[in-house]
């Protein structure tokens, strides 16, 4: 038992115990100090008993109400009354003025449907004792339990810790778990990473003075936080935070030990989950791969396993190949993906499942609808834009797929996306992001030309027709082959007769000595008149 | 508590009561001091007495109406207090006439088997301090010049008759139309229930005789002077209605008790009282009055500064004209005045007359006798100038102290 000073009336006023209480008037006295709390107990003398009507008119008519003044020992007590000694509702304004007089900290009224009038509550003003009203409440368990509150906090704070290990034992979602502790506590309680974003609950907003890197309880205005530990339990997984409008030192202390109390059901929750998720991720991994072995002849059992998943494989697909290089990112993996699953999604990129594949994680997106051109695009830019977004450090190298249909083009787009992935990685920035779609014929010619290889060849194989003389006839020659050999479509393209192309074609397999009728020796030449072209 | 005597009236029928030479008679003259007075004694309550003092001073054309004082009527002299009772606003619009008070008291008088010798006044505060009088000139009688209650109060058993066990029957109600309820046997408690059950058949309203009472009994148990009374706080009122509100209330020997603005009025249900708050500006003050059809109690700041059965009077801040409950509106500025009660109480009688008998939980106001006062004093009762003194009569004031009476003002 102490009397401490500490609470204020605005203190009790946040306390869950006073749950829909509203101060009706004397708001000016909020911050009186509470040092107990007392029935209003009218013990004044019998109304007009002995001294009144002698002193004469005047004197006797200075009537004493009902509430004379408190016996002394009430001062600083919160007051409270039901609804009787305020019915009728006149007999208010005796009680303000007595609870005042007698140096009361507050008064209370468990008033049942009785409504105040304007005098009782202008007193109150007046006087600057605040008067608090409360509709549903049984006076005498009132006074009990406030009198725990303010005296004995210790047992406010172990029938709280009771209250939540009886209620947290039996709930199974963190969901749950916040929604009864905050049931208990009479506070809004989350779940946030060290940053503040929410995984459960509300944002937070971590003032600066905080170390959300140090994994220890910690406190701030408006805010106590919490961490919960990994399994490992050298640094927080997560925070349990509650923001505060106000609060006494008790109830800050009571607060605190409720979320130590709380940490390990949100820890087992939390371990819990990853361990689910590990187990779906092996099952995702063998049914990708079946997936990948049998394309568009999948077995009925794997479709339905893909639908448990949300997969839908008979959709419209474009792959992503993620791979990561940093290993201690690696450990990070829920973190990373998630990450990057969500900047994805702000980025209107729904992205299926993420699948590991030994070698990196397969993500992919699916629709009704074939994607039309510009959504590559935009997929390839939103790509860039999240991978350019995270830490350089973790070595992200990603690829994408084309747009393919069905279980088989689901195959096929990620395969392209591990092919570009392998390409971007051999870049040598990160992050580094390809698409198939880049890595088309075009650019793989221009690989080839840039080569000193082809080059050479070039000025070999094509040396007869290099002098100036002969221009007509390598003109002509680059285009009967970019024409597919046909003299006709040459003919149009250069403006000549088709039999001038034929006479030319001639004199081309005389001078260079080549049979155009063979695939290889076209390639090649093809290969010749674009290297020259590139180096011209 | 005085034994009951039950009805020691003897069967010896009397004529007129002989009215002493030079005692007071109610002339026309006398129709605005006592209207003004009454309004006063009324507390806010009481009913409108123009009506009444407009049949009045028709009335009195005739000739005055002799007042007698209790003292002065022989000891075996017959006394039948006569009032209207009902809703005040009826007399709006259905006039009373003498005759119905006449019919009344002819009514009582066949019970008791004797002639009524004078009129005794019920409430001296509202239009029941006019009512008698109208009935004395109908019936030419005089007045008693005092009454039972000291004031104006809402229930036909709130009096001084009643307090000392004295039987209200027979009484009789008569309407207008003439139809009359001779209630020859009654228990005290029931009374008012049958006066009131009754009013409900006759259209709210009715002329009321009651306790015939031998001028012995009177004069123990009446309230004496309370007419004169009136009149000189009525005539002293008219004399300082100009002044400032300080002055004012000094000189109509009331206490001034607050200068407020009315912010809420929670009318009263029935028989739950209403309560008025009122903002005074000059002390920032929170007022409440609480009220039934009289102003009950004033509270100032949670202290209860005044409370029934002393005389709270709300008036208009410049005319110093009295409001009525009915009258107080939302916006209003009024002055809040206290009266001294016309009448000690016995302390039994709190239940009867003090805010306990308004279901108020405020201790009572001034008004009741101490514990062990033998003699009552009676402050607000004047003594009547013209009437001869018995000194043996212990009802007579021990210490006169007329707060009307000239020079005599100075109440602190």
């Amino acid at each position: 038992m102490r009397g401490s000073a500490r609470i204020r009336v605005a203190d009790l006023l946040t306390d869950p115990l006073l749950d829909g209480a509203v101060t009706l008037a004397g708001h000016g006295g909020l911050e009186r100090p509470v040092t107990d709390v007392s029935r209003y107990t009218a013990t004044g003398r019998e109304p007009g008993a002995a001294g009144q009507g002698t002193a004469g008119p005047a004197a006797g008519g200075e009537a004493d109400a009902a509430g004379e003044p408190e016996p002394p020992g009430v001062e600083g007590h919160l007051l409270v009354c039901d609804d009787t000694q305020v019915t009728p509702p006149h007999r208010l304004d005796a009680l303000v003025r007595g609870a005042q007089e007698a140096g009361a900290a507050a008064l209370l009224v468990a008033a049942g449907r009785t409504r105040p009038l304007l005098s009782g509550m202008r007193l109150a003003d007046r006087l600057g004792i605040p008067l608090l009203w409360l509709e549903r409440a049984e006076p005498a368990t009132l006074l009990f339990e406030l009198g725990v509150r303010i005296r004995a906090h210790e047992l406010t704070r172990a029938r709280t810790v009771l209250a939540l290990v009886r209620q947290l034992t039996a709930k199974k979602t963190g969901r749950d778990i916040l929604a009864a502790a905050e049931r208990i506590l009479a506070v809004p309680l989350s779940l946030v990473t060290s940053d503040g974003t929410p995984i459960l609950g509300e944002p937070v907003t971590v003032p600066p003075g905080l170390r959300l890197d140090l994994p220890v309880p910690q406190s701030a205005a408006h805010l106590l936080v919490h961490p919960v530990h990994d399994q490992e339990g050298n640094r927080a997984a997560a925070w349990l935070a509650i923001t505060l409008e106000r609060a006494d030192a008790d109830r800050t202390e009571t607060l605190g030990v409720a979320l130590a109390v709380a940490e390990p059901f949100v820890r087992s929750w939390l371990t819990g989950q990853r361990a689910r998720a590990g187990r779906d991720a092996v099952f995702q991994t063998g049914l990708l791969a079946e997936i990948m072995a049998a394309r568009d002849t999948v077995s009925r059992d794997v479709v339905e396993n893909a639908l448990s998943l949300g997969w839908r494989l008979q959709d419209w697909h474009a792959g992503i190949h993620l791979t990561m290089e940093n290993s201690r990112a690696r450990e990070d993996r829920d973190s990373v993906l998630g990450q990057h699953r969500d900047g994805l999604a702000r980025h209107g990129v729904h992205t299926v499942a993420v699948v590991d594949r030994g070698d990196g994680w397969a993500l992919w997106t699916s629709g009704e609808l074939e994607p039309r051109p510009e959504e590559a695009r935009q997929l390839l830019r939103a790509l860039r834009v999240v991978i350019t977004g995270l830490p350089r450090s973790w070595g992200l190298v990603a690829g994408i797929g084309r747009a393919r249909l069905g279980p088989g083009g689901l195959a096929e787009t990620l395969t392209e996306a591990r092919d570009a992935a392998s390409l971007a990685r051999s870049h040598a920035f990160r992050p580094a992001v390809e698409h198939a779609d880049e890595l088309g014929v075009a650019r793989l010619l221009a690989t080839w030309q840039r080569s000193e290889v082809t080059r050479a060849f070039a000025e070999t194989a094509l040396a007869p027709l290099r002098d100036r003389e002969h221009a007509h006839l390598l003109d002509t020659l680059r285009t009967f082959l970019e024409s597919g050999g046909s003299a006709v479509a040459t003919a149009q393209t250069l403006g000549v007769h088709r039999n001038t192309v034929g006479a030319r074609v001639r004199q081309i397999r005389e001078r260079l000595g080549v049979d155009l009728d063979d695939p290889s020796q076209r390639l090649a030449l093809q290969m010749a008149c674009r290297a020259l072209d590139a180096h011209s | 508590m005085r034994s009951t005597t039950g009805n020691t009236l003897g069967p010896a029928a009397r004529g007129p009561a002989e009215v002493p030479a030079g005692a007071h008679r109610l002339a026309p003259a006398d129709l605005p001091a006592l209207a003004s007075g009454a309004t006063l004694l009324g507390s806010g309550g009481g009913g409108d007495v123009g009506v009444p003092a407009r049949l009045l001073r028709h009335a009195l054309a005739a000739g005055p109406v002799p007042l007698v004082a209790a003292p002065a009527l022989p000891d075996d002299a017959l006394v039948v207090h006569v009032g209207h009772v009902g809703a005040p606003d009826v007399l709006a619009e259905r006039l009373v006439a003498a005759e119905d008070f006449v019919r009344a008291v002819r009514a009582v008088e066949s019970a008791v088997g004797r002639r009524a010798d004078a009129v005794g006044i019920i409430e001296i505060g509202g239009l029941n301090a006019l009512i008698p009088a109208l009935a004395a000139t109908g019936l030419g009688l005089p007045v008693v010049d005092g009454d039972l209650m000291g004031r104006a109060l809402p229930r036909v058993d709130q009096l001084t008759l009643a307090v000392d066990g004295h039987q209200a029957t027979p009484f009789a109600v008569v309407d207008p139309a003439g139809d009359t309820v001779l209630v020859t046997s009654c228990a005290p408690r029931a009374v008012e229930p049958l006066v009131r059950a009754n009013l409900a058949a006759m259209g709210g309203a009715a002329a009321l005789a009651l306790h015939p009472v031998t001028a012995r009994v009177l004069r123990a148990s009446g309230i004496p002077g309370t007419l004169t009374a009136c009149l000189r706080l009525g005539e002293t009122y008219l004399a300082a209605r100009s002044a400032p509100p300080a002055e004012f209330a000094a000189r109509i020997g009331a206490r001034l008790l607050s200068a407020a603005r009315i912010d809420e009025i929670q009318p009263r249900r029935g028989a739950t009282t209403g309560s008025v708050t009122l903002h005074d500006h000059a002390t920032g003050a929170v007022v409440r009055v609480d009220l039934l059809d009289e102003l009950l109690a004033v509270t100032v700041d949670g202290e209860t500064v005044a409370a029934t059965p002393e005389i709270i009077v709300a008036v208009d801040p410049v005319e110093h004209t009295p409001v009525r409950s009915d009258q107080l509106r939302t916006g209003r500025t009024v002055l809040l005045l206290r009266l001294p009660a016309l009448h000690q109480w016995p302390r039994e009688a709190a239940r009867l007359v003090g805010p306990a008998a308004y279901g108020l939980a405020l201790a009572p106001g001034a008004g009741f006798r101490a514990a062990g006062q033998e003699t009552p004093q009676n402050p607000g009762a004047p003594q009547n100038p013209g009437a001869p003194q018995d000194p043996g009569t212990p009802r007579s004031p021990a210490a006169p102290q007329d707060p009307w009476a000239p020079g005599e003002r100075g109440r602190t």
